[in-house]
């Protein structure tokens, strides 16, 4: 019968038995994509994503928190230098920092999936990552709106859907606690932002740290089209911001010693009302599902009257 | 003796034998040196891979032989490439300035470059020809200021020209760092990159545009070795065996940019590699430029891709910008050479 067979294709001309491998070809490559899907991510790029994204590095903080609050820590196996929550990343292997990652590291690691961040991330990078065969996710979120999306759909690249939902849904339902308790305030207090020492500097409106300001109830004194403006200290007294919120990578000392500073200017309201505070940073800047607790802690500190 | 005289001694003959057995001794260097390359990274270091990757795809891990071959090895050309554009412009410009330290970063012509390269992208020129022109009349510019800030009656003085090219490089510097702080612009890349040269974006487009434009500068530069050994002993001499001073100067200062800017808009500013190279090679064989313009050719890439791979070996993570490398070991020899010509 095989004997046969082969006697009965051996007798087709050349071309016609070329035809015939490139047929089996196709549907031998057509097989193996029944393993991967087809996908767009969320700045409009198509992917190849593996049915199960089982070797997951992420290339930021917010990513590296994502995919472990949808439950897949377990199939990450590198992240950005920074990323530091939850306690599991702490062993997990660096490939080098958000701005700066190092290619090679991600290669030999050999991921089937990599998570970046369309601002921040270089494009060099990520064309590298695509050009050596490793399927890239690109997310942008910018603001608490789109960090839940972002989450979903997440939850679909890494098959964790109902893990996603859930998520999404408490999120929902404490930004709504807060929306809740927060229109009942009876004035909005002028916040100054603090992101960096010396220059300070503080946060416009396209920031996350700006719509959590707005949204616990306050008005941010640093709003306008710059991102991250500077500020002199002459001009922070001309603000006159009820509160200073000084935001800290944990890195304690350093910033009780601006806090020591800013108590030096009691002409400053805020400084009067001895309403000069830390906050981590983390739970402001980074684009992860943490962004709620930052809220609720904003709004304990803006509006204590509340509690 | 002197790096002066060494510069300005009588040529001998050279003889084929010899070109080709300095050819073949920087060559076997330049082996070397890719072997080293290839072998160093930040996810390890492993010589006997970069052998047995030779044996064809099968002798290595999937991962390792993508390492080794789509991220190491057109970083490895493009550090080839980027040293032998850069060690050729320092020695033209040390045989036509008649000045030991004449180098394209010292002068401010890769500054130059880097300018214009910026500019360019700010505009949105295209890669190529676009951005590389812009470069290339920037970097030009700054070179014809240079030279015109230090000539005096009797040519060009020799400090004048170093400060002058000071003065020029520190400018552009400022406003490297003006443009790249002021405009987020995401195709700028890093400061760093422009600022202390950096080849981790090594691209193969890239290393064949800049590669093409290498051969024809490099086949061009060796046609005009000989003339470039008589221009060294000075104006009259030249005037008296035929050679037009003034348009040679200028072409082969013009040939010298291009390949300079292109390597510039490759991989930022590396400073001192066209002051290294062509030094080392002369004390190693003599001050003639018909054996020196193969073994820059040769040895600035070798030497280039040695400074990248210790760029990337030093570190404990990640890795430093290679211009970091370059500067440490060229700066202080910048000084002893300094010291010994103004002796």
């Amino acid at each position: 019968m095989t004997g046969d067979r082969r006697v009965w294709h051996k007798s087709w001309p050349e071309p016609a038995r070329r035809a015939l491998f490139g047929v089996f070809l196709a549907l031998i490559l057509a097989a193996s994509r029944v393993y991967a899907r087809d996908g767009v991510d969320l700045v409009g790029r198509r992917v190849n994503l593996p049915e199960v994204p089982q070797r997951v590095v992420t290339l930021a903080p917010s990513l590296t928190e994502m995919v472990f609050a949808l439950g897949a820590g377990p199939r990450v196996v590198g992240v950005s230098r920074y990323s530091n929550y939850p306690e599991a990343t702490r062993d997990l292997p660096r490939v080098g920092s958000y701005v700066q990652p190092d290619v090679e590291k991600i290669v030999a690691l050999n991921p089937d999936l990599c998570l970046v961040v369309k601002d921040g991330n270089p494009r060099e990078v990520v064309d590298k990552l695509e050009q050596v065969g490793i399927p890239v996710y690109a997310v942008n979120p910018k603001n608490l709106d789109q960090v839940m999306e972002t989450l979903i759909a997440l939850g679909e690249v890494l098959q964790a859907r109902d893990a996603a939902k859930a998520l999404v849904a408490d999120m929902k339902r404490r930004l709504h606690a807060v929306d809740e308790r927060v229109r009942r305030v009876p004035q909005r207090p002028g916040v100054f932002f603090q992101i960096g020492v010396s220059p300070i500097v503080s946060v416009g409106t396209e920031t996350f740290a700006h719509e959590l300001i707005t949204r616990a109830g306050g008005r941010n004194l640093a709003e306008g089209p710059e991102p991250y403006p500077r500020f002199t200290v002459e001009e922070v007294m001309a603000l006159r911001p009820d509160i200073i919120v000084i935001s800290s990578m944990e890195r304690d000392q350093t910033f009780e010693r601006v806090r020591q500073q800013w108590l030096r200017w009691p002409n400053i309201p805020a400084v009067a009302l001895n309403r000069v505070v830390l906050v981590a940073s983390d739970l402001f800047d980074r684009s992860g599902p943490r962004l709620v607790e930052g809220l609720e802690r904003l709004v304990t500190i803006l509006h204590p009257e509340l509690d | 003796m002197a790096v002066s005289n060494r510069l300005e001694t009588p040529m001998g003959i050279v003889t084929p034998a010899r070109l080709v057995a300095v050819t073949l001794m920087c060559a076997a260097g330049l082996l070397g040196a890719i072997v080293f390359g290839m072998a160093v990274g930040s996810s390890g270091t492993d010589f006997t891979a970069v052998f047995r990757s030779l044996q064809g795809k099968k002798a290595l891990e999937a991962t390792q032989w993508t390492i080794l071959w789509r991220l190491r090895w057109p970083r490895v050309l493009m550090a080839m490439e980027t040293g032998a554009a850069l060690a050729l412009g320092g020695l033209v410009f040390q045989a036509l300035l008649r000045n030991p330290l004449a180098e394209p970063y010292i002068l401010g012509t890769s500054g130059g470059a880097a300018v214009g390269a910026i500019l360019g992208i700010l505009m949105g020129l295209s890669p190529f020809p676009g951005v590389g022109a812009a470069a290339f009349a920037s970097s030009a510019l700054s070179l014809a200021l240079v030279v015109l800030l230090a000539s005096g009656r009797a040519g060009l003085r020799r400090e004048a020209l170093l400060l002058s090219g000071v003065m020029v490089n520190a400018f552009c510097g400022a406003l490297i760092l003006f443009f790249v702080s002021t405009t987020q612009d995401a195709r700028l890349h890093t400061i760093l990159f422009w600022l202390m040269g950096d080849l981790s974006r090594a691209d193969m487009a890239v290393v064949w545009r800049l590669g093409a434009v290498l051969a024809v500068c490099a086949v061009i530069l060796f046609a005009m070795a000989r003339p470039m050994n008589v221009m060294l002993m000075g104006r009259d001499v030249a005037k008296s065996l035929g050679v037009s001073v003034t348009w040679m100067r200028l072409f082969l200062l013009g040939v010298t940019t291009v390949m300079v800017s292109a390597a510039v808009c490759a991989t930022g500013l590396l400073g001192f590699v066209g002051l290294a190279v062509p030094h080392g090679l002369r004390l190693l064989f003599g001050p003639d430029h018909r054996v020196l313009v193969p073994a820059c050719f040769l040895g600035g890439g070798a030497y280039l891709i040695g400074c990248d791979a210790l760029a990337r070996w030093i570190p404990q993570h990640g890795e430093m910008p290679a211009g970091v490398v370059t500067a440490l070991i060229g700066a202080p020899l910048f000084i002893v050479l300094l010291r010994r010509a103004t002796r």
